[in-house]
């Protein structure tokens, strides 16, 4: 089982690296239907800007931040977990 | 399908809001209590892999794009419980790093993906007794389009826009990107069994 976590944890490495590059550009399922029934506008960001708004960055992959946060948060809360005897 | 923060009015977002605090403090107990310890490395990197899928979009037809949501991925990886707890991180990052999906949207984009998305999407493989290849397709499929049904509902309460378009064009979409959604989950699941059986997830909790 360690080898394959391994391998998903670098497979999700090279998903988020490559996926600027290769990720379509089109509008999404819901975004498409807000532009094609004119509710599009109402959409605003309510949170304060991110560096890495929208997985744009130009110095890495912006996505990369994601999957450590995401490994991090997997790792932390691996650690709550109540211990069985 | 992440709604982003406007789409909603505050009523729907805010009463979704109070919705979801519970029902994932509840998940996240119920995760602690019971998660089998052994398995706590595959927290992380699912949740990692899950993330990264989701960032590749793939073409829907013209001029629409789809992405992997992960739901049925999760529960059958990690059992429902925790799959639902790691989906609301990956949900978390997405909205407050990376503005995708509203913040204020969070209960409602939690309980779409996160608990409808992982439950539906686990149902089929649980009726069949396993992660067998018809239930993680119906499975996939099942958690997008029920997700996709639930973020309708809650736009529509929110009256975006006209009930008929809505409903058709949303639906019709989803109805399409959870059909990609079944293929790589049954993909996806094949690959990981090969590599290790122990990473499918065959048990309660």
């Amino acid at each position: 089982m360690k080898r394959a976590a391994w391998v998903v944890g670098v497979a999700a490495l090279l998903l988020a690296g490559v996926a600027g590059w290769v990720a379509s550009t089109a509008p999404d399922g819901l975004e498409r239907v807000a532009e094609s029934l004119g509710f599009a506008s109402r959409g605003r960001a309510v949170a304060p800007s991110s560096p890495f708004a929208d997985y744009r960055t130009r110095l890495v992959p912006a996505g990369l931040v994601g999957v450590v946060l995401l490994y991090g948060f997997g790792v932390l809360f691996g650690r709550t977990l109540k211990r069985k005897k | 399908m992440h709604i982003p923060d406007g789409f909603l009015t505050p009523p729907v977002w805010a009463t979704l809001d109070a919705a979801a605090l519970p029902a994932v403090g509840y998940f996240v107990r119920r995760t602690q209590a019971q998660f089998d310890e052994s398995r706590a490395p595959l927290l992380g990197v699912m949740g990692a892999f899950v993330f990264a899928a989701q960032m590749v979009n793939f073409p829907v037809g013209v001029g629409t794009s789809g992405h992997l949501v992960g739901g049925t991925l999760l529960a059958v990886t990690l059992g429902p419980y925790a799959a639902t707890v790691v989906m609301t991180a990956i949900l978390v990052v997405q909205a407050l790093v990376f503005q995708d999906g509203g913040v204020t949207a969070l209960g409602a984009n939690v309980l779409n993906m996160a608990v409808a998305g992982v439950w539906l999407g686990y149902l089929p493989v649980k009726l069949a007794g396993g992660p067998r290849r018809v239930a993680l397709f119906l499975g996939g499929w099942m958690s997008v389009f029920g997700a996709a049904l639930l973020a309708t509902v809650q736009l529509s309460l929110s009256h975006v826009a006209s009930d008929g378009p809505l409903f058709a064009s949303m639906l019709g979409i989803h109805a399409i990107t959870g059909l990609a959604e079944g293929a790589i989950t049954m993909t996806a699941v094949e690959a990981i069994g090969k590599l290790s059986p122990k990473f499918v997830f065959r048990g309660e909790a």
